[in-house]
């Protein structure tokens, strides 16, 4: 409590406040009303002798009625509420918190909603199996097409190249030759005698030796940042042959920076010129030529 | 929705009734102060003093000039509404169950309990002049021979017959000039709670502890619907938007005696909306910390009001969810 001095001199400040409290002296109750809205400010001591300012806030509102009803609305109070002033009295009327009503669904969206599911999980499933005799999703045992198709295959083999044949890349044509004498697929081929195996084959060297002349290095990017995200942001550069974003293991979210190999320099440089400082998602993007990695 | 929350009532609530505009909305507990509230504030207008018993019952007249209240007192009183004064008060034998002023205001239907040695009775009195009423029955009828007291009670179209709710289940329709038995729908299997009628009055709805509530038709007295939950079903309404929204609200939870032994949160004391039609529950409103134990809809049917065990009474006003919403079927 400041001295007596001090509060003479600051005539509003919160001490003078309670020293009036103190002295007993209530601040008497206010009330605006403006038409729409009224306000009561009041003030009471509580049980532990400290002043409550309450402040009510009304919304007014004006209904059309019946005359009998408005004339209702006009009668005395009686009973317990004999001396009820007008307007609800608060001690037995409550403004409860807000309720909501719970819609249940009802048993067809319920099924739909399995439905949906179950549909969810069978294309899930189309992106994972894969026959390599009719392309349907089941597994190649289970092609109900073996019998007619598989022989067809393995001869179409020899002459053409199938697309998914990676399966097959290392059988030779001896082998191929073999698969229609009626010999099954699983008869293992040493390394050296597959596909390729005779000539150079192309190095994780090379590979990054034609890729690191057009790639670009991104940093600052956002968590939600996803590869497609990242296409659409710099494909109008050029065409670009490899996105690589760095994600996390667990979480799967981006760990803020990602390569883009560009197929040619010339759209990387552009890409560097444009992008480099570029707002994006809330972040400023910094976009630079990848550094040939150290351990090469 | 914000509901307004009325606690005026020191023990469970009994029953609630708005009158015919709405405007006002009666409350009745186990306490012995029936009370009556403007709905559209939740502002107290008085409450009635006299009784000294639980008043199971009450009922307001159709211009809202007389209020009805029966008590285990063994009276039933006449209160003027405007005032609060007790315009009329009658002994009865035994305590009073149901109480109901006939449609012209005119009578009033009051059923009794079976106690000490006397029997369950459906009484009829002409209240023309509630200042002297003359409490000698124009129609008295012993709800024999089942004996089983009747709870609830209502008069018919036309004020040609009245309808009593049983303890062992029944719904009994009563020809009001020969006091005999026109009708017995026996589907119920246990006490029925609560009876109201629809808002046109060709329609009834019973609740009962046996988890249902039925729609009937008055006229036949057949079961028409039955709306099936997995408790006992303490009051139920049919909405007076029955054309465009057909729906019916039901309040409930387990016995009162069990319910200070389960959390507010799996005893169940939601008000129920189902689909008065294809009997199928599609809303839920929470609120009560104890089992509902009336409820009605405003009779403008954009809200409706309950009671509960808790002793409150919360008067809702529909969002416009409740109004969007879609019956799949």
């Amino acid at each position: 409590m400041p001295s007596a001095g001090a509060a003479d001199e600051v005539k509003s400040s919160w001490a003078d406040e309670v020293e009036e409290v103190e002295g007993g002296h209530l601040p008497a109750t206010v009330e605006k009303n403006d038409g729409n809205s009224k306000t009561i400010i009041e003030y009471s001591l509580n049980d532990d002798g400290k002043k409550v300012k309450i402040t009510s806030h009304y919304k007014i509102e004006k209904h059309r009625v019946a005359r009998t009803i408005a004339v209702r609305k006009t009668w005395r109070k009686y009973g317990l509420s004999k001396s009820d002033k007008p307007g609800p009295n608060p001690a037995t009327t409550i403004t409860a918190e807000d309720v909501f009503m719970h819609f249940l669904s009802n048993k067809e969206e319920e099924m739909n909603e399995q439905e949906e599911l179950k549909e969810k999980l069978i294309n899930a499933q189309k992106g994972q199996v894969k026959c390599r005799l009719c392309k349907e999703d089941h597994w190649t045992k289970q092609c109900p097409y073996k019998d007619k198709l598989e022989p067809l295959r393995t001869s179409l083999l020899g002459e053409e190249k199938v697309e998914d044949d990676q399966a097959q890349a290392g059988a030779t044509p001896a082998d191929k030759a073999n698969k229609i004498g009626g010999v099954t697929q699983g008869k293992y081929v040493p390394p050296s005698m597959r596909d390729g195996g005779s000539k150079k084959g192309e190095s994780m060297m090379s590979a990054r030796g034609r890729d690191e002349t057009a790639t670009v290095r991104v940093t600052n990017l956002s968590e939600n940042t996803r590869e497609q995200d990242l296409q659409d942001l710099f494909r109008p550069f050029g065409d670009i042959s490899r996105i690589f974003l760095a994600k996390d293991k667990n979480t799967g979210q981006s760990k803020g920076f990602a390569f883009i190999n560009f197929k040619r320099r010339e759209d990387a440089n552009k890409a560097i010129q444009t992008l480099n400082g570029y707002g994006y998602d809330h972040l400023i993007l910094s976009v630079e030529w990848a550094k040939p990695s150290t351990t090469q | 929705m914000k509901p307004i929350m009325l606690q005026g009532h020191e023990r469970s609530i009994t029953q609630i009734k708005f009158n015919r505009e709405g405007d006002l909305l009666f409350s009745a507990s186990k306490d012995v102060k029936p009370n009556v509230w403007y709905s559209i504030n939740g502002e107290r207008l008085g409450s009635y003093d006299g009784h000294s018993g639980t008043i199971w019952s009450i009922d307001v007249k159709w211009d809202s000039s007389l209020f009805l209240s029966g008590s285990a007192d063994q009276t039933m009183r006449i209160w003027d509404v405007e005032t609060g004064n007790c315009v009329s008060d009658l002994e009865m034998k035994t305590s009073v169950r149901g109480v109901n002023f006939s449609y012209s205001g005119t009578m009033v239907a009051y059923t009794t309990d079976k106690m000490m040695g006397h029997h369950s009775e459906l009484n009829i009195i002409d209240i023309r002049e509630p200042n002297n009423v003359d409490a000698t029955p124009i129609m008295k009828t012993q709800v024999t021979p089942t004996d089983a007291k009747a709870l609830a009670v209502l008069w018919g179209p036309l004020d040609e017959c009245v309808i009593t709710g049983h303890e062992d289940g029944a719904v009994i329709k009563w020809d009001m000039r020969t006091g005999k038995k026109i009708e017995v729908g026996t589907e119920h299997t246990k006490q029925i709670k609560d009876m109201q009628l629809s808002h046109d009055g060709m329609m009834l709805i019973t609740a009962s502890k046996d988890t249902t509530a039925r729609l009937w038709d008055i006229a036949t007295l057949e079961s028409l619907k039955m709306y099936k939950t997995d408790r006992p079903v303490n009051s139920a309404a049919i909405t007076p938007l029955v054309d465009q929204f057909p729906h019916v609200v039901m309040g409930g939870g387990q016995e009162a005696m069990d319910v200070t032994t389960t959390s507010a949160r799996i005893g169940k004391f939601d008000a129920r909306f189902f689909h008065l039609v294809f009997e199928e529950e599609f809303a839920r409103v929470k609120g009560h910390f104890g089992p509902i134990n009336s409820i009605c809809f405003h009779p403008n049917g954009r809200g409706y009001a309950s009671g509960g065990e808790d002793g409150y009474v919360r008067v809702h006003v529909f969002d416009d969810a409740y109004y969007q919403f879609k019956f799949d079927f």
